[in-house]
């Protein structure tokens, strides 16, 4: 059997096996280099992606472990999301940690998270699923408390950590009563049973329920979603960055393999459910983003208020509509890790210069930006706009063809709450703008760290080239909903 | 080869655009060199495309760019003239800017804002679908935008901006429109693989499935957009103020490139005119009364490059005419009409850039106080006069040849139609744009200075440019009359134009009759009759024109006002019906009523929001007891077949 598929998750669980190993003996000031082995190892396995060329087609490109792991292009696509949200966060996180000496810790699991996220992708085993489940989220617990010393922090990781372990909690028991009902746990069994057997209604509904509340969770779907904005706003950046624009897609890709694939053929009212929650979760959170005064909580809302566009796609389920949502998926783990990691570069700004600032995200301290740091506030202004949806950036694009399949499917009713819910969203991300580039300066001129910009520079380039020409994107997406059979 | 890199030729300007903007400082010449090079490089792609396509051929490449939607590059013989003309005369006019804005502080800005313009402009004429086309032409509307209130710290500039926006953008609305009536006609159609529903091909493909009324409104509402651009009768008002750039913007947008983009819509979508023989008319006729209603005021104008101004107007005027007479003569005006463009590009950047030099070195603009500056400014005024043989049709100059052309044209189409109107248009036209265009020779060079002032000749990087420009307007017609006409044929193909014809209703006639012998002479001898009459008025100052010039005579009066063109256009249009009413109606809609709404909503939604904010409390208990209500909610809504 050809293993070779499998090579861009062995790249990444190696290096941070090698990483946690080599961290062990290494000095502080060559620490440093573990970030940038990261680095690469990502980069590699993001090459090996697109260089394989499973990307362009719906055909499965290999299955294995006894028909637990599938590589297709439905989950190339998702771990090239997780990739390059990893990627950027560990660029950024060079410059952040270079002085901190747990930081081989916080490389290994940082690279242990995106391989739990790569293996949800690949999943085609509930048990897979997971496992991977559990794997991305047991390191991103640990991460989110990283910077031991900020009760925030701290907090933050515990907050994310219980209400994490319930979800896990009612997701499992969902998956137990899963196999228990159809005797198997991998995903095309189940659905080949169901289609053939049929189930209870009352276990189908139980099963469906504490799975959408479990995925849900990572989703951030309202009412699951109240541990996201403490934790995105006590968390440290990189890692706000890491939930919100990669954690949180592997709640999609789970609910693509096991809502579409595995329970489609349950006949339950699945798109009304996914109907309220959508429009009930982009609401609460892009009203609600309005009235915060931390940047990271009001990107934490607007994460919110994303993922109920994106959950748009499982009301509307035709191909172009899921297309769509991954397209929307790809361009938002890059606008949203963008502005953390914006955010990421001010308060980190304004520590080298005073260690005790107090709330350094609040929105106050992005006065005159423009002048006290002009490429941060440049980067920043772009992913705010990409965010709202303006062109010629990825946010436009993808809320573009996500809308208009909509549209197509005669859903006219969400398309309007869904803009209007961006021209609400527009007032927060403007009020951002305002802040940089309309107010005087709150300070003297900041120096900006390079490996912050560069960064960003990535997140630019791909929301530039996600928005000026789309197609390559999108047939990737296109293909990736293809193997679920839309 | 050239094919392969026709990308090229919009891309290396916009690369020299960004590189400019930002890090213009850096580089020679403040950027200059930077768009130079990038427009000179257009200029070659663009060069050797034409010769590899010559004498048939066309470079096809497309991109799916989303939904149904495409980049698209489209050089046909049409195409690839426009090309060559408008990257040559950008860079020479590059070339010359590096000169005569050697003094100004902003010079990135400029050379910035020129390289857009040359993308965009380029951008517009390789255009294999009407929004891509659409994109670039507003573009280039801004650019003009930008550009003609570059030095924007003056307030008539900043104004001359404000206005040219305004009123090109009345036609570009119209232009919109007509794309998405095109659309709505043409959505339904089966197209072939690969191609793309807003591609010419396809939408000439589809012209047979519109009905001639939607035909009609189409093609008028693309006429609007040329009419706009263009500056042609009634929104040629913002072509005069556009002076107030520099020069070398005027030579530029204003008389070379930009303005010839509306009668450059019109040919590129000829073959929907054609099929619409009532809105061919209209082009026809506004062309023509452009043609004379622009020449008249010409003839008064004291401000050197107001004078140049209307002249564009009226020549533009002269193409649309020509294109216009299509109904009769068919795709061959085509060729008729962009070959005057051509011809015209050349001699009037010369005119334009001949009086640059002349403003540079008298530091003067009003003809009144010039005079006698021939001997001071011998190349200047030679090439000068080259250009005012050109533009008034004498033999052998490229403006001989392509003006006769037309005029031939209107003969025919008088002829067939009966109505001489057009072909007596053509030649009033001509006969007022000989007296004015020596007029001005005569009061710039001719005579004794008529004011103290110091002249002397412009550098080399100035006159170089003339001379060339020159040298084309000399021999351009010479050699390329035989040519053009048949490499521009090849643009469309005959089935399509006899079908668009069909479709319109009218045939197009084979066998053109040639006008008597002194029909046929007519252009030359009004042309030698305005030299003369300049020159006995102007030079040898035979009639008084003190009797003519004054505010009595109510003819003066209304030349000299523009035929009231302020009191009606400013005082009527724009400040009563616009701005007192429609401004100010909507002005009390919007902050009375909208705002209220939205004031209210946005409250509302802040309250809401506050409110909300507070079940975010913080305890993870609470956050736990969310969860398992939204399980219960959920189970609640699915099992009880509420939904």
């Amino acid at each position: 059997m050809n293993y070779s598929p499998l090579i861009p998750e062995l790249i990444v669980v190696l290096t941070g096996l090698i990483v946690v190993f080599f961290g062990l003996f290494l000095p502080l000031r060559v620490k440093k280099g573990l970030g940038c082995i990261s680095a690469l190892a990502l980069i590699a396995s993001i090459v090996y992606i697109l260089k394989s060329g499973v990307l362009s087609t719906s055909e499965r490109a290999g299955i294995y472990f006894y028909e637990a792991y599938a590589i297709d292009s439905l989950s190339q696509f998702f771990k090239l999301v997780f990739l390059a949200v990893s990627l950027i966060v560990v660029i950024a996180s060079i410059k952040r940690y270079e002085n901190n000496k747990y930081q081989d810790e916080y490389y290994g699991l940082l690279l242990f998270a995106t391989f739990g996220m790569m293996i949800v992708a690949s999943s085609n085993d509930l048990v897979t699923l997971f496992i991977g489940f559990e794997l991305a989220s047991m390191s991103t617990y640990v991460l989110a408390g990283f910077d031991k010393t900020n009760p925030k922090s701290l907090e933050a990781a515990m907050k994310y950590f219980i209400i994490g372990s319930v979800s896990s909690a009612i997701m499992l028991f969902g998956l137990s009563l899963l196999y228990g009902v159809t005797g198997t746990t991998n995903i095309e069994g189940i659905s080949a049973y169901i289609a053939v057997n049929g189930i209870l209604d009352a276990a189908g509904i139980a099963i469906l329920v504490f799975l959408i509340a479990g995925f849900a969770f990572k989703m951030a779907l309202v009412p699951f979603h109240m541990w996201a904005p403490d934790t995105y706003e006590g968390a440290p950046t990189m890692i706000s960055a890491m939930l919100a624009a990669g954690s949180k897609k592997m709640g999609f890709v789970a609910a693509f393999k096991v809502f579409i694939v595995a329970l489609i053929a349950l006949r339950l009212d699945l798109q009304s459910v996914f109907f309220i929650l959508a429009i009930i979760t982009m609401t609460y959170g892009n009203v609600v983003a309005i009235s915060q005064k931390s940047i990271k909580r009001m990107l934490a809302y607007s994460s919110v208020a994303q993922a109920g566009y994106i959950a748009m796609a499982f009301v509307i389920m035709t191909p172009l509509a899921m297309g769509a949502g991954m397209l929307y998926i790809l361009s938002h783990a890059f606008m949203k890790s963008g502005a953390f990691i914006a955010v990421g570069a001010v308060t980190h700004m304004m520590w080298t210069r005073n260690k005790n600032v107090e709330n350094a995200d609040y929105l106050k301290n992005f006065a005159g930006l423009s002048q006290r740091a002009p490429y941060t506030a440049l980067a920043m202004l772009i992913f705010v706009f990409a965010l709202a949806g303006i062109p010629p950036t990825a946010g436009f694009v993808s809320k573009f063809f996500l809308f208009s399949s909509a549209i197509q499917a005669g859903y006219i009713a969400l398309v309007v709450v869904a803009i209007l819910n961006s021209a609400v969203s527009l007032y927060y991300y403007a009020r951002i703008v305002k802040y940089m580039y309309v107010l005087p300066p709150a300070g003297e001129t900041l120096k900006e760290p390079r490996a912050y910009l560069l960064a960003m520079l990535v997140a630019i380039i791909a929301i530039f080239a996600i928005g000026i020409y789309p197609a390559p994107f999108l047939d990737w997406a296109m293909n990736a909903a293809a193997t679920i059979g839309m | 080869m050239f094919q392969d890199f026709a990308y090229l030729i919009i891309l290396l300007p916009v690369i020299a655009f960004v590189l400019t903007l930002f890090f213009g400082k850096k580089f020679p010449a403040n950027g200059g060199i930077l768009s130079v090079i990038a427009v000179f490089s257009a200029f070659v792609i663009s060069a050797g495309i034409l010769i590899e396509i010559y004498p048939s051929g066309c470079v096809e490449q497309s991109w799916p760019w989303f939904a149904i939607l495409n980049f698209g590059i489209l050089i046909d013989p049409l195409a690839a003239v426009m090309l060559c003309m408008v990257s040559f005369v950008s860079f020479l006019i590059h070339v010359y800017s590096v000169g005569y804005m050697s003094h100004d502080h902003a010079k990135p800005r400029y050379f910035a804002e020129t390289a857009l313009f040359t993308t965009a402009m380029l951008g517009v004429v390789l255009s294999d679908n009407i929004l891509q086309f659409f994109i670039f032409w507003e573009l280039v509307g801004l650019c003009s935008y930008l550009l003609i209130g570059f030095w924007y710290r003056k307030p008539t500039a900043a104004a001359a901006a404000k206005k040219a926006f305004l009123v090109t953008r009345v036609g570009d609305v119209l232009f919109l429109a007509g794309i998405i009536i095109l659309y709505l006609n043409i959505r339904d159609f089966q197209i072939p693989d690969g191609a793309y529903l807003l591609q010419f091909q396809t939408m000439f493909a589809a012209i047979g499935h519109i009905p001639p009324s939607q035909l009609t409104v189409i093609t008028l509402l693309f006429f609007g957009g040329a009419v706009g651009k263009s500056g042609q009768f009634p929104l040629h008002i913002w072509l005069p103020d556009a002076m107030e750039g520099p020069t070398t913007v005027s030579a530029l947008i204003h008389a070379a490139t930009m303005v010839t983009a509306g009668v450059y819509l019109v040919a590129r979508t000829f073959p929907i005119f054609l099929a619409s023989p009532d809105a061919l008319t209209v082009v026809a006729y506004i062309g023509g009364f452009t043609a004379i209603f622009a020449a008249t005021m010409g003839l008064v104008m004291n401000d050197i490059k107001r004078v140049l101004a209307y002249s564009t107007v009226s020549q533009l005027g002269y193409m649309m005419l020509a294109l216009g007479t299509g109904i009769v003569i068919g795709a061959e005006v085509v060729g008729v009409s962009m070959f005057h463009l051509i011809s015209h590009a050349f001699f009037k950047a010369l005119l334009f850039l001949c009086a640059g030099s002349v403003i540079h070195g008298l530091g003067l603009q009003d003809l009144r106080q010039m005079g006698g500056a021939f001997s001071k400014m011998k190349i200047t005024a030679i090439t000068m006069l080259i250009a005012s043989l050109a533009l008034t049709g004498i033999p052998p100059t490229a403006g001989f040849f392509s003006k006769d052309a037309i005029i031939e044209g209107t003969y025919a189409y008088g002829i067939h139609t009966g109505s001489m109107a057009l072909y007596a248009m053509g030649i009033i036209a001509a006969l007022l744009t000989s007296i004015y265009t020596y007029r001005l020779w005569f009061m710039a060079f001719a005579g004794k200075p008529r004011t103290n002032y110091h002249a002397h000749e412009s550098p080399p990087s100035m006159t170089v440019p003339l001379i060339i420009l020159a040298i084309l307007a000399l021999v351009f017609g010479l050699v390329a009359h035989g040519a053009f006409g048949g490499f521009l044929e090849h643009t469309y193909s005959e089935n399509l134009i006899e079908d668009a014809a069909a479709i319109g209703g009218h045939h197009i006639a084979t066998e053109h009759a040639h006008p008597p012998t002194i029909l046929f002479y007519m252009p030359i001898i009004v042309g030698v009759l305005g030299f003369v009459i300049s020159w006995l008025i102007y030079s040898k100052r035979v009639i008084n024109m003190s009797s003519i010039v004054s505010k009595r005579n109510p003819i003066y009066n209304l030349l000299l006002n523009r035929y009231y063109q302020q009191k009606i256009y400013i005082e009527f249009i724009a400040i009563t019906i616009v701005y007192r009413v429609l401004a100010l109606l909507g002005e009390f809609i919007d902050r009375r009523i909208i705002d209220g709404i939205i004031d209210g909503i946005s409250y509302v939604i802040i309250t809401i929001g506050e409110f909300i904010r507070r079940i975010q409390t913080g305890v993870v208990q609470h956050y736990a007891a969310f969860v398992v209500a939204g399980v219960v909610v959920l189970i609640l809504l699915l099992q009880g077949g509420i939904l």
